[in-house]
């Protein structure tokens, strides 16, 4: 049960990079082979500005939930210039140390996502009158695992591999 | 004081190997704090930054680039540039460099691209007698040139930072990144003939149509983007959307070695590799509107005013600091660190957007090919099986090719110009 649960962001990370890329060609199909066709027959055009809403807002889901799958999949940036030479206390205690913050980072960004989250209830976007709340409750959600996962990686013991000369 | 508290919390996370995006964060957060400044500018950042149609070409272009690697497309490649100047002196290591610009073109990321090129080039480099150390050098120098030939990442986020177009950042890329391999060319002949290096035999008519009709499925992206662009039929997200279609459509009707269930996994790598850089630019905004609102650019504008009528020396200065940045941070992180405080000041002192982002690309290009940090570097290493010593005096002669027309680049501007003036993407 709880593996199937720690699954959820992935395939929801993967569903959404699929949606928005799908998204983006329906929108060229819309706006150059539908739009001409339309022109054509002199009828009302079909609407593709929903196309740029969608696309945005999923890049934003991606990008907040993803950044959280990052942590455990250590796929951000990271510099190692002397850690990994410490004796092993020293480098669990500061691998603990940076996850800590990262959990700080991600409650406050939930907390604050939150209170724009209620600032901004009252709005929708232009094309698609989506309550602009479910843009900014990507920030909730982001915070929220962003602060799960960097809970599970403070008590995990610190990776062991050798880091690729300074970056991974 | 605020900025000087940033810079050391920031400088000492990085130290203690905090991953750089949270090092940000958790610097911007005390900037917030300390300059008593919103701190639900942390989230509305956060939401901000990443909600941007220009960057959704980045999934994309992500997708379609690993896409299309998974499906052996470089292998086509390989045996195109082979069976084109394999046979003439130095031939296969020229091919190494025509590749290299070629499949940059259907690969966004540097680290897939080495790895695809170290993995295709170095077994036939190695057969055909090239010294490992030549081998890697070629490898990692082309790789290096091909960051100007579109669609790279790192364009897209130069767009988005300095707020220019990325169609005309693209189309601006081919003609420096063809300077570039000239210079790399010559330096291959050289030391061909230095060196009498082994030819491949010439191919047969028959075989040369094969190797043709082969690379024609990869060959279609480039010329989908360049002209796409030109005649302004496209956007860079469009082009994005169109390349990752047809990336599909050839995985599942031409080559068939890529199932559905290989696609996920693609678009799960793809998905995390998209949010690690939108994420960090989301949270570099942060930084930007700190330094903003503490008159920073204002500052480094006046400190920097002498520079003003030698745009070169301007232009030079910057891209020495890209290449160390390119080097030590990697290009992304550089390029939100760096580019935001220097581009407002590049604006003031009259330099094109376009020029100015090019020569940010090619130095971070370089920067990632340099000893003896350069990631890409120690990745084209690795498949030679090479430590940064026993590579560097060989490697002498191609960084010198890269900083030659690096120079190339910034003193005639010409190179990064005409082609989008041409197309009538910038004036």
């Amino acid at each position: 049960m709880l593996r199937k649960l720690s699954d959820l962001p992935k395939l929801a990370i993967t569903a959404l990079i699929i949606f928005a890329i799908i998204n983006l060609l329906i929108g060229v199909v819309l706006r150059y082979f539908v739009g001409a066709i339309t022109d054509w027959l002199d009828v009302d055009p079909v609407p593709f500005t929903w196309v740029e809403e969608l696309g945005e807002m999923s890049l934003a889901w991606l990008t907040l939930v993803g950044a959280a799958v990052g942590i455990q999949q250590r796929a951000h940036f990271t510099l190692h210039v002397f850690t990994h030479k410490l004796p092993p206390t020293a480098q669990l205690w500061i691998h603990r140390f940076n996850h800590a913050l990262i959990v700080g980072v991600g409650i406050l960004a939930a907390w604050y996502g939150y209170q724009l989250c209620l600032l901004n209830r009252t709005l929708a976007t232009p094309g698609l009158q989506l309550n602009l709340a479910w843009l900014y409750a990507s920030a909730v959600v982001g915070g929220i695992l962003i602060a799960v996962y960097g809970l599970a990686m403070l008590v995990a013991p610190p990776p062991q591999d050798e880091p690729l000369h300074g970056t991974e | 004081m605020m900025l000087a508290a940033v810079a050391v919390i920031f400088a000492v996370l990085i130290l203690l190997s905090m991953p750089i995006v949270f090092a940000l964060a958790v610097a911007g957060i005390a900037g917030l704090w300390l300059g008593g400044y919103p701190m639900q500018q942390l989230s509305s950042a956060l939401v901000s930054g990443s909600q941007s149609w220009v960057l959704l070409a980045i999934p994309a272009f992500v997708f379609a680039g690993n896409l299309m690697e998974r499906c052996g497309m470089s292998h086509a490649l390989v045996e195109l540039a082979r069976a084109l100047v394999g046979w003439v002196k130095g031939g296969l290591g020229m091919s190494v460099i025509v590749v290299a610009y070629f499949f940059s073109d259907i690969c966004g990321s540097k680290m897939a691209e080495v790895s695809a090129l170290g993995s295709s080039l170095m077994p036939p480099l190695t057969r055909a007698g090239y010294d490992r150390r030549d081998s890697a050098s070629l490898i990692a120098s082309g790789t290096a040139m091909g960051m100007l030939v579109p669609p790279a990442i790192f364009m897209i986020v130069l767009a988005q930072v300095t707020n220019t177009s990325a169609v005309a950042l693209f189309v601006a890329g081919f003609i420096p990144a063809l300077v570039i391999m000239i210079c790399l060319m010559a330096v291959v002949y050289i030391r061909a003939r230095t060196n009498d290096w082994p030819v491949d035999r010439r191919p047969s008519l028959k075989a040369l149509g094969h190797a043709s009709l082969h690379a024609a499925v990869p060959m279609v992206v480039p010329f989908v983007i360049l002209f796409g662009f030109i005649f302004g039929v496209i956007t860079a997200t469009e082009a994005g959307a169109v390349v990752a279609g047809y990336a599909v459509a050839a995985a599942k009707l031409y080559y068939r070695n890529v199932s559905w269930r290989d696609m996920g996994k693609i678009a799960y790598d793809s998905a995390i590799l998209t949010a690690a850089v939108v994420f960090l630019l989301a949270v570099a905004s942060v930084y930007q509107y700190l330094m903003g609102v503490s008159g920073v650019p204002q500052m480094l504008g006046e400190v920097l005013g002498p520079l003003k009528a030698h745009h070169w020396a301007f232009l030079l200065g910057t891209a020495l600091i890209t290449v160390l940045f390119g080097m030590v941070l990697e290009g992304l992180p550089a390029a939100v660190v760096l580019i935001p405080v220097v581009f407002p000041i590049a604006e003031a002192m009259g330099i094109d957007p376009i020029h100015f982002n090019i020569v940010q690309t090619a130095a971070v290009g370089i920067g990632l090919f340099l000893p003896p940090m350069g990631v890409g570097l120690l990745m084209a290493l690795r498949f030679a099986n090479l430590s940064v010593g026993q590579h560097f005096r060989t490697y002498i002669p191609y960084m010198l090719a890269l900083f030659a027309g690096l120079i190339l680049i910034i003193c005639i501007p010409e190179i990064s110009l005409t082609l989008p003036r041409l197309a009538g993407l910038i004036r």
